[in-house]
């Protein structure tokens, strides 16, 4: 279509608008081929998941994969709220926690649980996640911005200390745990190993962002966009604001509640940490990580962030602090997240200039990270040299072992900084204008 | 005679001791064009706003199809079949030009809060908004946000949001402040074929638009309507001429 193409000015006025495209039948168009098009990710993304068990095949991969999962659903509820309702929310960890203390103790009545497959399991957590959000967003609903956020912040905080208080239903500190084989047997399957875990984690994974990708082409799904940009607009438009994020807000606690039974499914424990502060906090991280702008934003977020936290952790106990220098580099630098990043892209693959940045962009990117990596070996050495018991002045960075104070591997590392981000910074302008080039229709490609 | 579309009485609003409407007895008929002119600060817009309880009023009331809409929200009026555009461009920029029409037409399609349907499967939707879209002269900025439109061209897509949902009420703040004088013909043309057999109620300056449009005007002058009647019967009042339309009239030739 040409309605792309980035020549037209908006602002060119009338005379230009009859070649922008064809108006006799733009419709007709726009049916034929996009539910192929709009299908495709879906059985490509089902078939991945599918076969990735036979590539990676330890249980520990398939754990990763699980908690994965389960963070793509959290994360992607949670931003029904936040990029689609324009709803932030501090406190949404408890909507997904409540579904999962829900579920175990579903796992908890051995008659009732006996006569339910397993695999419906995250539907009563979703109901009950609903229900929370029901009666929380009757009040907090009423607007958005500051109001909700706060609203949220202290309903998110009131239940984790309840979390203590009610131990009949939280558990106290030691939490609720269970036993998801007592579930009456799916065709046989009773969930014992984590391979037959992961089919089901991964089946609901693919059926929940499904629905929540069909929620926002709803009525109800559309207005939610349209009361993020413009609440007064939509008022005037016959549709009451309050109403639509309230329907966004249920919504959004269901699917919590789906990725907390889940949670409950695949660790048979839940504790107060699954509900508290830190967690919603987390959630927010890893949407605005991925990208809150774009459907697939959080998908992006969830398994970066968990390659982060799970891969990061074993190597180092600072893993947190750069995740913190990620999050606030993505808001500064890339607000689109990473899903931002790569739509960013779309118009120089639509223009075939791809190639032009691959030199630049090797040329910028690689000696950046070689000056990152070498500024994390000074934080990691700082840190062994602060926190490291004393005498212990051994360590190992990048399979490297040292004497944390000794002079020498400081200057290295000083070194590969300072020549790695300068050389970055020296090659940045040259990145710049490819950018400037890539992204002009014409010239030579 | 006939229930008017619009009838305001004793309308009055103070936002603290400050009087801004001060009593306004209005009645507007069926299929009527009637505008409402006046001076800066005059409270044409505080008018507008009352009307679509954008404000809640002082006192008195305002009757749609002899309906009182006292206590009732936008959302609530906008169903009983009065839209409005606003003095400042009041569109959902981020969204394509497109979307913005269907998202007007969801309502009265009688789709309300419904998640059960796809909207891109609903053809009905699609139709009735490209139609909309044609009336507008806006199909060929279709799939462009609509916050990159010309500004011109987004006030031409807020004039389609409001006639969208099939209100038979359209209130319009302004259609064509800030446009050149092409640009205003072209907006005139495009309200007076859109509006067809509504009533329509519009805040204007551009007294080459009010007479060009209006069956009837009404100008307000520091929140009190000083006369009401046919274009010609007012541009002959004395009290207008003085307070108002001579100095407005003189201004614009």
């Amino acid at each position: 279509m040409t309605v792309s193409d980035p020549r037209i000015d908006p602002k060119g006025a009338r005379e230009d608008e009859q070649i922008t495209t064809d108006p006799s039948n733009p419709v007709e168009r726009m049916r034929s081929g996009s539910m192929t098009l709009s299908l495709a990710p879906w059985v490509i993304a089902a078939v991945v998941l599918a076969f990735l068990p036979m590539v990676f095949t330890n249980n520990s991969t398939l754990t990763i994969m699980n908690q994965m999962s389960i963070t793509i659903v959290f994360a992607l509820a949670y931003n029904m709220l936040l990029g689609q309702g324009g709803m932030l929310s501090f406190g949404h960890a408890v909507y997904a926690g409540v579904g999962g203390f829900a579920a175990m103790h579903i796992m908890n009545m051995s008659d009732f649980f006996a006569t339910i497959p397993l695999v419906v399991l995250p539907v009563f957590a979703g109901l009950f996640g609903m229900g929370l959000a029901m009666i929380v967003g009757s009040f907090s609903t009423r607007s958005a911005g500051t109001v909700f956020a706060m609203i949220s912040l202290g309903v998110g905080e009131l239940i984790a200390a309840s979390s203590v208080i009610i131990v009949a239903f939280f558990g106290g500190e030691e939490g609720i745990s269970g036993n998801r084989t007592y579930a009456q047997p799916f065709f046989g399957v009773e969930f014992l190993q984590q391979l037959e875990v992961y089919y089901l984690t991964a089946a609901w994974v693919v059926i929940a962002a499904a629905l929540m990708y069909l929620w926002s082409r709803t009525p109800v799904g559309r207005m939610a966009n349209a009361v993020r940009d413009n609440p007064e607009r939509a008022e005037f438009l016959g549709y009451s604001a309050r109403w639509v994020r309230f329907y966004s807000f249920v919504a959004s606690g269901f699917f919590a509640g789906v990725s907390g039974g889940l949670f409950a499914i695949n660790y048979e424990i839940l504790t107060e940490e699954n509900l508290n502060t830190a967690s919603s906090g987390v959630i927010l991280l890893v949407t605005f990580l991925g990208g809150v702008g774009y459907f697939f934003g959080p998908i992006i977020g969830a398994i970066a962030f968990t390659l982060l936290q799970t891969v990061l952790s074993l190597s180092t106990e600072l893993w947190a602090f750069y995740a913190g220098v990620l999050f606030v580099a993505t808001v500064m630098f890339f607000p689109g997240g990473l899903a931002g990043l790569i739509m960013m892209h779309v118009p120089v693959f639509k223009l075939g200039k791809s190639k032009t940045l691959i030199k630049p962009y090797l040329y910028t990117l690689l000696p950046a990270a070689i000056g990152l990596l070498g500024l994390a070996a000074l934080v990691e050495m700082t840190f062994h040299f602060r926190h490291a018991a004393t005498g212990d002045n051994e360590m190992t960075v990048f399979w490297m072992t040292f004497d944390s104070h000794a002079l020498i591997p400081w200057l290295i590392a000083a070194a590969v900084t300072a020549i790695g981000l300068g050389i970055a910074k020296v090659t940045a302008p040259d990145l710049r204008e490819a950018w400037s080039e890539a992204n002009t229709a014409g010239g030579k490609s | 005679m006939s229930t008017p579309a619009l009838e305001l009485t004793g309308l009055k609003k103070s936002f603290g001791k400050a009087e801004i409407i001060r009593g306004i007895n209005l009645s507007i008929g069926k299929a009527e064009r009637h505008a409402i002119i006046g001076p800066n600060g005059a409270g044409k817009s505080t008018l507008f706003n009352l009307i679509t309880a954008r404000f809640a009023p002082t006192a008195g009331t305002v009757k749609l199809h002899g309906e009182d809409l006292a206590g009732l929200e936008p959302y609530q009026i906008n169903r009983k079949g009065l839209s409005r555009s606003f003095q400042i461009t009041n569109i959902f920029p981020a969204m394509t030009v497109f979307e913005n029409v269907r998202c007007a037409l969801l309502w009265s399609q009688g789709y309300k809060y419904s998640f059960w349907h796809l909207v891109n499967r609903k053809h009905d939707l699609t139709d009735e908004a490209e139609k909309i879209l044609n009336q507008i002269n806006l199909l060929g900025r279709r799939n462009l946000p609509a916050g990159t439109l010309s500004y011109a061209e987004q006030r031409a897509l807020e004039i389609g949001i409001t006639i969208a949902g099939g209100a038979d009420v359209i209130m319009l703040d302004e259609p064509t402040a800030g446009m050149s004088n092409t640009e205003t013909d072209y907006i005139t043309d495009l309200i007076l074929t859109v509006t067809a057999g509504k009533t329509l109620i519009m805040v204007e300056h551009d007294m080459s638009v009010v007479f060009g449009l209006a069956d009837r005007i009404s100008v307000l002058v520091y929140g009190e309507i000083i006369a009401t009647g046919k274009p010609e019967e007012v541009r002959a009042n004395a009290r207008v001429q003085e307070a108002y339309l001579g100095a407005a009239l003189e201004a614009d030739h």
